[in-house]
C-alpha cells in the first residue's frame, strides 16, 4: 500500500508541495519568534525539512547527489550548527531576542508576502526561457523568497545569534533554489559547507563579546581560550 | 605545480607561524611567507608560458590577469607585514592588542593571504566564490582582532552585508550553470569555458546572471548601495589590516565583476549591462565623495575614498573599450599602492595622537615628519594629481567615457573636484594645527611617538614606486597588461 505510494511520481510530488509550505511556516517563525531557543529548534526543523525534500526529489529523479546533500545537510545543519549555537547562547546567557529593527514582526510578514511575489513575477519572466516542470520552478521560487526572508532576518534582528540564523535561513534558501534548478557538483555543496561552519563558528564567538559587556567578554575569552590557546 | 608550490609556502608559513614563540618571529616568518609568494609569482610570469590549466581538473586556471593580480597582493602583503613588525608592537604596548592574540593575528593574516591567492587562481567560479567568500571570513577576524566593542560590531557588519549578499552571488552562479548546461550539454562554471562559449549564451538569462553576480561582488568591493560596511570595517582595523582590506579584498570584488564582464561583453547583454555598471559606477563615486566632503575622522576619509576609486573601477569596466580595461589595470595596481601609504601613514598618526579626530591632531610635522609628509604626498597621488600614476589611469579612462557620454565624463569631472577638495580641506584644517595656537596652558605638549622599525620603509618605498610609475611607464608592465586586454578576449 505504502510503496505504491512512493512509487508514484505525482505523490511525491504533492507531498514535496506541502514541505514547500512548511518550509515558508519556518520561515515566517524565524522572522517573528523572539526566544533563541525556540529559533534553533526552527532552523533545525527548517533543515530536517531540506533533508525530506532532496530525499523525495532522489525518488522522483533518481540523481544519488540528492542523497549526499541529504546526508551533509543533515549532519552539518540539522545536527552540529544548531548544536554549536545552543552552546554559545548558553554561555551567553541570552535567550531571547526582544527588539526589531525598522520592522516589527506583523510589517516583516506583509514585506515577506510581497518577497514571494516578487521571486514569482521575476522568475517566471526569465524561466520562459528554461525548460522546467511546474515542481521545479515552485521550488526556485520558494528558494529564492527563503533567501530574501532570511535577508529580512538580518535586517530586522538585533543580536548577533538570531542575524547568524538569518544568514542560515538565506543559506538553506540558496541550498533549495540550487536542488531545483541545478545539479551543482556535490563537491561544491561540501565547501559551501565548511564555508558556513567558519562563518556560523567566528560570527557566534564574535557574538560573545557584542551580545554581552565587555569586561565579561574579555573573561569569557579567557575561559573560552578560543582565540588564544592558552589563557593568561 | 604553480598552485601545489604556492600551496606548500602557505602551509609551511602557517605551521612556522603556529610554532613560533616570540612576535618577532612570528613576523619574520610572515615576511618571508610574502616574500616567497612575490618570488613564485615573479617566476612564473618571466619564465612560464601562461595561460595554463592547474592541477589538472581545470579548476584553476593561471593567466596574466590573475597572476597580476596575485603579484599585487603578495606586494601588499609584504609591505604589511613589514610595516606590522612594528605596528602591531606598539598596538601590543598599548595594549589594544592582547599578547596571547598574536599569534591568531599572524595565523590569520598568512591564511589571508594564502586565500587571497587562491581565489585570484580559480578557474571554477564556485570555487572563486568560495575562496571570497573565506577571504571575507578571515577579514573580519583581523578586523575584530582588536576586540574592542567597535571591532566587533564593525567585523559583525561586514560579514553579514559581505556575505548575505555573496549569497546571491550564488545564485547567479546557479543561473549561470543551468544556463551553460541547455547549450553546452553539460553545466560547466569553468570560466574558460564560458568565455568561449559566450555567444551561445541567451542574453536575457546572462543579464539575469550578472545582476545576481553583480550583488555579492559589489558587496565585497564596496560598491554602492551595499558599501555601508566598507568604512566602519576599514576605519576600525588596526592599519596594517587597513591596507590590506582596502589594496587587496577590494581588488577581489572588481576581479570577480571583470571576469564576468568579459563573458557578457560577447553577446547581446553587453549594451545593458554597461549601462549599469556606468550607473552604479557613478553613484558610488557621488555617495563616496559627498561622504568625504565634510569627513571628520582621517581614515574615514580614506576608506570613503576607497569607495570612490572603486566606483571609477567600475566606470572604466563598463565603458568597455580595451583602452578602457588596460588603464582600469594599471589604476587598480596606482590605487592600491596609493592607499596602503595613506592607511600605513594614518597608522603612525593614529599612535601618534590615539585618535583619528581632526581635532586632535596637532604639529604633525614637527612630531612626525615622515608619516605626515608621506600623507601629504599619498593624498596628492589619491585625488589623481600629476605626476602620480593616478592622473593618467584617470586621464585615460575618462577620456574613453568621452566617446561613449560627454555629460558623464563631466558629472565625474565635478565629483573629483568634490574629492580634492574634501581631502585639501582635511589637509589644511588638520596638518596646519599648532599647539602654540591654543595656548600652552593646561595642554601638555605632546612627546613624538618613537616610530619602530619598519614602519617608514613601506611608506618611503610606496611614494618611491609611485613616483617612478607616474613618470615612467616600464615596458615589462605595459606588455604585460597588453596581455591581459588580449586574453579577456577584448582585441
Amino acid at each position: 500500500m505504502i510503496s505504491s505510494f512512493i512509487a508514484n511520481p505525482a505523490f511525491l510530488e504533492d507531498i514535496i508541495r506541502i514541505l514547500f509550505v512548511f518550509v515558508l511556516i519556518t520561515a515566517a517563525f524565524t522572522l517573528s519568534t523572539r526566544n533563541i531557543a525556540s529559533l534553533l529548534t526552527v532552523y533545525a526543523v527548517q533543515s530536517l525539512l531540506m533533508v525530506l525534500i532532496a530525499i523525495f526529489l532522489y525518488m522522483i529523479e533518481g540523481n544519488k547527489t540528492l542523497i549526499a546533500i541529504a546526508a551533509l545537510t543533515l549532519v552539518s545543519k540539522v545536527l552540529l550548527i544548531p548544536l554549536f549555537i545552543d552552546l554559545i547562547g548558553e554561555k551567553i546567557k541570552i535567550s531571547r531576542d526582544l527588539k526589531f529593527n525598522y520592522l516589527e514582526p506583523t510589517a516583516s510578514l506583509i514585506v515577506s508576502m510581497g518577497l514571494i511575489l516578487l521571486a514569482y513575477v521575476f522568475l517566471s519572466g526569465f524561466f520562459s526561457e528554461l525548460i522546467m516542470s511546474k515542481l521545479f520552478f515552485m521550488g526556485a521560487v520558494i528558494g529564492l523568497s527563503l533567501t530574501l526572508m532570511g535577508m529580512l532576518v538580518i535586517f530586522s534582528r538585533r543580536k548577533v545569534i538570531t542575524k547568524a540564523i538569518g544568514y542560515l535561513t538565506m543559506e538553506n534558501g540558496v541550498l533549495l533554489f540550487g536542488i531545483f534548478v541545478a545539479d551543482l557538483p556535490f563537491i561544491i555543496e561540501i565547501l559551501i559547507v565548511i564555508d558556513l561552519m567558519i562563518l556560523v563558528l567566528l560570527t557566534t564567538i564574535l557574538a560573545i563579546g557584542l551580545d554581552s559587556t565587555i569586561e565579561e567578554y574579555h573573561q569569557r575569552l579567557q575561559t573560552l581560550k578560543i582565540w588564544s590557546g592558552s589563557g593568561d | 605545480m604553480i598552485i601545489l608550490s604556492y600551496l606548500t609556502v602557505g602551509a609551511i608559513a602557517l605551521a612556522l607561524i603556529t610554532l613560533s614563540k616570540s612576535h618577532r618571529t612570528m613576523n619574520a616568518f610572515f615576511i618571508l611567507h610574502t616574500l616567497a609568494f612575490l618570488a613564485i609569482g615573479i617566476y612564473v610570469l618571466l619564465t612560464t608560458s601562461i595561460p595554463i590549466f592547474e592541477t589538472g581538473s581545470e579548476y584553476f586556471y593561471v593567466d596574466h590577469l590573475s597572476l597580476y593580480e596575485v603579484l599585487i597582493a603578495a606586494l601588499l602583503f609584504f609591505l604589511a607585514s613589514v610595516y606590522a613588525n612594528g605596528y602591531v608592537e606598539s598596538l601590543v604596548q598599548a595594549q589594544e592588542l592582547h599578547r596571547n592574540n598574536l599569534k591568531i593575528f599572524y595565523m590569520i593574516f598568512s591564511l589571508l593571504l594564502t586565500t587571497v591567492t587562491l581565489a585570484f587562481f580559480s578557474d571554477n567560479l564556485a570555487l572563486f566564490w568560495i575562496f571570497a567568500e573565506l577571504t571575507t571570513i578571515f577579514s573580519a577576524a583581523l578586523v575584530a582582532i582588536l576586540s574592542a566593542k567597535e571591532n566587533i560590531d564593525a567585523a559583525i557588519k561586514y560579514i553579514f552585508i559581505a556575505s548575505g549578499a555573496m549569497l546571491f552571488s550564488f545564485i547567479g552562479l546557479i543561473f549561470l550553470y543551468t544556463l551553460s548546461g541547455e547549450v553546452l550539454g553539460s553545466g560547466t562554471l569553468n570560466w574558460t569555458l564560458l568565455a568561449k562559449n559566450a555567444a551561445l549564451l541567451s542574453p536575457k538569462m546572462l543579464t539575469a546572471s550578472f545582476v545576481f553576480l553583480f550583488i555579492g561582488f559589489a558587496a565585497k568591493s564596496g560598491i554602492f548601495p551595499f558599501h555601508t560596511w566598507l568604512p566602519d570595517a576599514h576605519s576600525k582595523a588596526p592599519s596594517a589590516v587597513s591596507a590590506i582590506l582596502s589594496g587587496v579584498l577590494l581588488n577581489i570584488g572588481i576581479y570577480g565583476i571583470l571576469r564576468i564582464y568579459a563573458i557578457v561583453r560577447q553577446t547581446q547583454a553587453e549594451p545593458i549591462v554597461s549601462q549599469f555598471l556606468l550607473g552604479f559606477g557613478l553613484l558610488t563615486v557621488a555617495v563616496a565623495v559627498l561622504n568625504m566632503l565634510l569627513q571628520k575622522n582621517l581614515k574615514m576619509l580614506i576608506a570613503f575614498s576607497s569607495v570612490e576609486h572603486m566606483g571609477i573601477l567600475l566606470l572604466g569596466i563598463g565603458i568597455g573599450t580595451p583602452l578602457a580595461l588596460f588603464w582600469t589595470l594599471f589604476y587598480i595596481l596606482a590605487h592600491s599602492l596609493t592607499k596602503a601609504s595613506l592607511f600605513f601613514s594614518a597608522g603612525i598618526l593614529h599612535r601618534q595622537y590615539e585618535s583619528n579626530l581632526i581635532q586632535d591632531i596637532k604639529d604633525v610635522f614637527s612630531l612626525q615628519p615622515i608619516a605626515g609628509w608621506g600623507f601629504v604626498i599619498s593624498s596628492f597621488a589619491i585625488v589623481g594629481m600629476p605626476p602620480f600614476p593616478i592622473f593618467s589611469a584617470k586621464f585615460f579612462i575618462l577620456l574613453e567615457a568621452f566617446g561613449l557620454s560627454k555629460s558623464l565624463v563631466f558629472a565625474v569631472l565635478l565629483l573629483l573636484v568634490i574629492a580634492s577638495a574634501a581631502f585639501a580641506r582635511f589637509l589644511i584644517e588638520a596638518f596646519t594645527q599648532s599647539s602654540k595656537d591654543e595656548g600652552t596652558d593646561g595642554v601638555e605638549a605632546l612627546l613624538p611617538y618613537t616610530v619602530r622599525s619598519g614602519m617608514k620603509f613601506p611608506i618611503l618605498s610606496i611614494i618611491f614606486m609611485i613616483l617612478a610609475l607616474g613618470v615612467f611607464f616600464p615596458e615589462p608592465l605595459e606588455k604585460l597588461l597588453n596581455t591581459i586586454v588580449y586574453e579577456l578576449g577584448y582585441l
